[in-house]
């Protein structure tokens, strides 16, 4: 491929990345035909992972701000596009316990504005937390936005009227289809890859690596911090809202801290900063969770018989884990991203680099 | 060493792959076994898993259990009811703990089509509308009102109070439903304090509380929290009795709470293993507990556990099939079924119509007090 100029080398990628994005549009498109629905829902739920991950990474990988904050802004993404969605008579019959206030119960839009209000109500609540918050850095944003988070949900949990309080909400209708999670992926996938090439992306690199030095050149720093926490935000209200219409139901417990562990677990075993890390640790944590759970099943191996032990998988789980950090630090991929021509290259010299 | 790890691999998935058998009767059962529900989820498939020794065969095939945890969490409820049924092929379903996880399984299994029986998911919303969710269990309105009932008409109290985690969807339900029915009997409410789940100190709402003089005080929290708040309420000098939910009967309760939950009283399922007037099932499940684990005592989960299987059982044998719609169709007739809780008749919203038990603690031990009728 040596021959080739730059220009066709770009011409190339493009038309490699339009084929196998349609590659993959096809399979995905077929896929609930051929597959099980638990396959086709691990798939789904890889594609939201990926997403979610993807979001954090913009703000803790890129912008190298350490937010605690993701499932809060989760939590907003999936409240307000549940309340979009579902119809005025299942909000009736839902609150049980105070009544609905009739401005929620009325409003309604069709699923993608949903989505997209979603991403826009959890990147309001961005910009509004970060403008005080973003002034701190390190550890003391990680705690602060932790506390946001909580407020989030104990919000949702008390706003009974509104969210049903801890009840939650079912019926979510299941928009969450393969095609359509896998779209908003390869849409955030484009507009971060856009991002990150373009010269706003040199900046946040910079903003990130040394905030002191950046200022010097004449970047106002703090207004690139807020507007790619502010993205960052959208990408988790989206995900959260996607992962409601999968699962059809949420409560506030959903979106306890463990989620953004579990946000945070895809994102540095992926890779911190790299995108292709965080898709490739959505896949790799979400099917491992799942594939590991038959060292829970009862076992015979000859004529030994050994009973389930509930929770094994959490273990083992673990253990993989903690491998991974130890011999591979920097996560799977590292910064690297994927690229057409490091795969074709790297074909060429037999896989070294 | 990384061919070891791959042999080890190669053993496990040729492990997990070697079950098939075209001949049995599956039951999948999806529970809390690990997280914060796991207390639960454990008793009942314990009590799951003594009814299948008893019940082994079926239609001449032998029944196959296949227990999958969901680890207390949504995802994974969901994840767990749509394993059992498009890869395990399960022909019903029993579980769970916990009304969230049973609203997150149930939506799955509504969409593939395979009936679920509720072991003790007890808010409303969880069979509300649906066609394939069924419960062996009460439901918390008729629950609440039970409570409601047993406060006011039994114990004479006219002054009630309650102390509940506003973010526990159970507790919030049932001390929605007791409020509504105290009321309408002409109680009257003097104080609603709140809290939230993982608080450990309540002195600020039980003096609140305290100074309102209740005569008496409900208390829908979980077993854990509730010993704790027995005991500073104990601490800080209050006489007035304190009534919880079915949530609170757990052996570990008495462990927590010591001196200080004598004479709590709560509602929960019409079983307890020393109770007199025993029902000729619930003498059986006791026996058989005791045979086989001779150190622990059942509890109303154990039962419904063990109950939820009859019901699939009940239904398989009604049925004539294994075919998930027609044991749907058959459980949707289930008709004075003797059950450890009680006789079972399901209604058209698939809930039983239960006996609801009154329990104390004396001495140390929970004592069946008797049955009551919801006003």
């Amino acid at each position: 491929m040596s021959g080739l100029n730059s220009g066709d080398k770009k011409l190339r990628n493009n038309a490699l990345t339009i084929f196998s994005a349609a590659a993959l549009a096809v399979c995905l498109w077929l896929a609930p035909t051929f597959i099980d629905a638990y396959k086709v829902r691990i798939i789904n739920l890889i594609a939201i992972n990926a997403i979610l991950g993807l979001s954090l990474n913009l703000i803790y990988g890129m912008g190298g701000m350490f937010s605690l904050g993701h499932s809060g802004f989760m939590a907003i993404g999936a409240y307000v596009s549940a309340i979009l969605i579902i119809t005025p008579d299942q909000k009736q019959l839902m609150w049980i316990l105070d009544p609905i206030s009739p401005w929620v119960m009325n409003l309604q839009a069709p699923f993608l504005l949903s989505l997209i209000a979603a991403g826009v109500a959890a990147a309001f609540f961005g910009v509004l937390i970060s403008i005080p918050v973003l002034r701190l850095g390190g550890d003391y944003l990680g705690i602060a936005t932790l506390g946001f988070s909580e407020i989030i949900r104990i919000l949702i949990t008390n706003l009974t009227p509104i969210t049903n309080g801890p009840l939650g909400l079912k019926g979510i209708p299941p928009h969450a289809s393969l095609l359509m999670s896998y779209g908003c992926l390869a849409v955030m996938l484009l507009c971060v890859t856009r991002l990150m090439r373009s010269n706003f992306g040199n900046v946040v690199r910079a903003v990130r690596d040394d905030e002191v030095a950046a200022k010097t050149m004449g970047i106002d720093t703090f207004r690139i911090r807020v507007l790619v926490f502010t993205l960052g935000c959208f990408g988790g209200g989206v995900g959260g809202a996607l992962m409601g219409n999968l699962i059809t139901t949420i409560d506030p417990k959903m979106f306890m801290i463990t989620q953004t562990y579990s946000l945070l677990m895809i994102v540095v075993v992926g890779g911190l900063g790299s995108m292709t890390g965080s898709v490739v640790g959505a896949i790799l944590i979400t099917t491992m969770l799942e594939w590991l759970r038959f060292v829970e099943n009862p076992i015979t191996i000859g004529s030994l018989n050994i009973p389930g032990i509930p929770g094994m998988r959490m273990v083992i789980f673990s253990v993989l884990l903690i491998a991974v950090i130890i011999f591979r630090r920097e996560g799977i991929m590292g910064m690297r991203e994927f690229s057409w021509g490091w795969l074709l290259r790297d074909a060429k010299k037999g896989g070294a680099k | 060493m990384r061919k070891f790890l791959l042999a080890v691999m190669l053993c496990f998935v040729a492990s997990g792959a070697a079950f098939a058998a075209d001949d049995v009767i599956k039951i999948g059962f999806y529970n809390c076994l690990t997280g914060q529900n796991a207390f639960g989820g454990q008793l009942e498939l314990e009590g799951v898993q003594l009814a299948l020794k008893e019940f082994p065969e079926v239609l001449g095939k032998k029944i196959e259990l296949v227990v999958v945890d969901n680890k207390s969490d949504k995802v994974e409820a969901a994840n767990a009811v749509t394993r059992l049924i498009n890869r395990d092929k399960v022909n019903v379903i029993i579980g769970t703990y916990g009304s969230s996880l049973a609203i997150a399984g149930g939506e799955v299994a509504e969409v593939g089509k395979v009936p679920v029986i509720g072991t003790s998911c007890t808010n409303p919303l969880v069979t509300q509308g649906k066609k394939y969710y069924f419960r062996a269990c009460f439901i918390d309105p008729l629950q609440g009102a039970g409570a409601a009932t047993y406060a006011y008409r039994k114990l004479g109290s006219k002054k009630a109070a309650l102390l509940v985690d506003v973010a526990n969807d159970y507790a919030v339900g049932l001390a929605n439903f007791f409020k509504q029915s105290y009321i309408k009997l002409g109680g009257e409410i003097v104080s609603d304090m709140r809290y939230q789940s993982g608080d450990q100190d309540f002195t600020a709402q039980l003096t609140e509380i305290i100074s309102k003089k209740p005569d008496i005080v409900f208390l829908p929290a979980y077993f854990a929290e509730g010993a704790i708040v027995l005991k500073q309420a104990r601490e800080l000098g209050a006489t007035f009795r304190f009534m919880g939910g079915d949530a609170m009967d757990n052996p570990e309760m008495v462990t927590l709470g010591g001196e200080a939950i004598e004479g709590f009283l709560y509602t929960g399922f019409a079983y307890a293993p020393d109770m007199k007037e025993m029902n000729p099932v619930a003498k059986k499940f006791t026996e058989n507990w005791k045979k086989a684990f001779p150190n622990k005592d059942p509890n109303g989960n154990a039962a419904l556990g063990y109950d939820s299987f009859i019901l699939a059982y009940d239904a398989i044998k009604r049925a004539g099939s294994a075919e998930p719609d027609k044991i749907r169709d058959a459980l949707e007739k289930t008709k004075d079924l003797p059950t450890v809780t009680g006789v079972t008749t399901l209604d058209k919203d698939h809930n039983p119509q239960k006996d609801i038990g009154v329990l104390e603690i004396k001495n140390g031990k929970k004592e069946f007090v008797g049955t009551i009728v919801p006003e």
